[in-house]
């Protein structure tokens, strides 16, 4: 199959139930995918079998991502990230005490892990393993302590419609040096606070118990960090010209 | 119900990382079909797409795939 497709196109044939077009997508982007789950699991094994996951459900819902325009490379992303914190939700779930659980069973949300639920170790830690050792954001923050999280406070889905159009975020390839350099420009604090919520999936109370910080400095130093990527988003993305 | 107070919320709401309430207010508010939030909204998603990259990238194992793709030709 041609290099020339775009994974718009690729999606199109994915649509049809082309398995060839499936394994070039998956060829572009898997490394991607997988080094953002590996990032919030710390598990190969786990990783591997969410990323499996995550392209079998875009095999199954190929018609609808395509109809609703949404880029199929923000949906991967997306959609992994959501997978693998519910996996981090199910894994916790398993180390808290049982009152606990029960407040944690109201409150989850996003795919089905029950069938998962016996695969997962029980020896797994609480909050993503290790953090900061391969991060993108290099923050240093620490995991959450003994105990965990009930629940992750308010994991939302994302549907294909509120996703970014293929054309809004095709220069991304080539700008990922711009993206750290923007993240590396953030207080240590901040970027701790956002790596927390990103790969953790932690709300801002449960960060703020996490750096010892009262909740008004957190909430306050996220939407900061927050604003601050969003303002330079087009920066990065090649729309505007503007020094970083 | 006006939108300003909501700019500062979506990418937060869209990381989970709002507070239920504060979830729960946008979650209803862009169930009333608001324009301007769900065009927000959308600009959000771009950023935590972004933000979601920072993290390295992996190779998986090779068998991964196979086993991908035959479980599907299966189907």
């Amino acid at each position: 199959m041609s290099e020339a497709l775009s994974a718009e196109d690729l999606l199109a044939r994915i649509a049809q139930q082309d398995l060839a077009a499936l394994g070039e997508l998956y060829d572009r982007y898997a490394f991607r995918v997988f080094g953002l789950l590996m990032h919030i699991l710390s598990s190969r094994e786990e990783a591997e079998e969410i990323l499996a996951q995550v392209f079998q459900r875009l095999w199954a819902e190929s018609r609808i991502l395509r109809e609703e325009g949404g880029s199929v490379a923000a949906w991967l992303v997306v959609t992994a990230r959501q997978a693998a914190l519910d996996r981090l939700c199910v894994v916790r779930k398993g180390k808290l005490r049982p009152a606990a659980r029960a407040e944690a069973a109201g409150g989850e949300k996003g795919t089905d892990t029950s069938s998962r639920d016996t695969k997962v170790s029980t020896s797994a830690p609480l909050a993503p393993r290790a953090a900061s050792k391969t991060s993108g954001l290099r923050s240093g923050a620490g995991k959450p302590g003994p105990g965990g999280r009930a629940k992750l406070a308010a994991l939302v889905g994302v549907p294909p419609a509120w996703l970014p159009r293929p054309g809004e975020i095709e220069l991304i390839d080539d700008r990922l040096e711009l993206l750290h350099k923007v993240i590396n420009q953030l207080p240590m604090s901040q970027r701790q606070a956002l790596e927390l919520a990103i790969f953790a999936g932690l709300s801002e109370t449960e960060i703020a118990a996490e750096l010892g910080e009262p909740l008004g400095k957190t909430r306050t130093g996220l939407r900061a960090a927050v604003t601050f990527v969003k303002h330079r988003r087009r920066a990065i993305l090649g729309k505007w010209a503007a020094n970083i | 119900m006006g939108c300003q107070h909501l700019e500062e919320i979506y990418e937060l709401f869209l990381l989970g990382a709002l507070s239920e309430q504060g979830a729960q207010e946008l979650r209803e508010h862009l169930a009333r079909g608001c324009p301007h939030c769900r065009e927000r909204i959308r600009e959000a998603a771009e950023t935590v797409y972004l933000l979601s990259l920072t993290s390295k990238p992996a190779r998986p194992n090779p068998q991964v795939k196979t086993e991908l793709l035959h479980g599907l030709h299966k189907k």
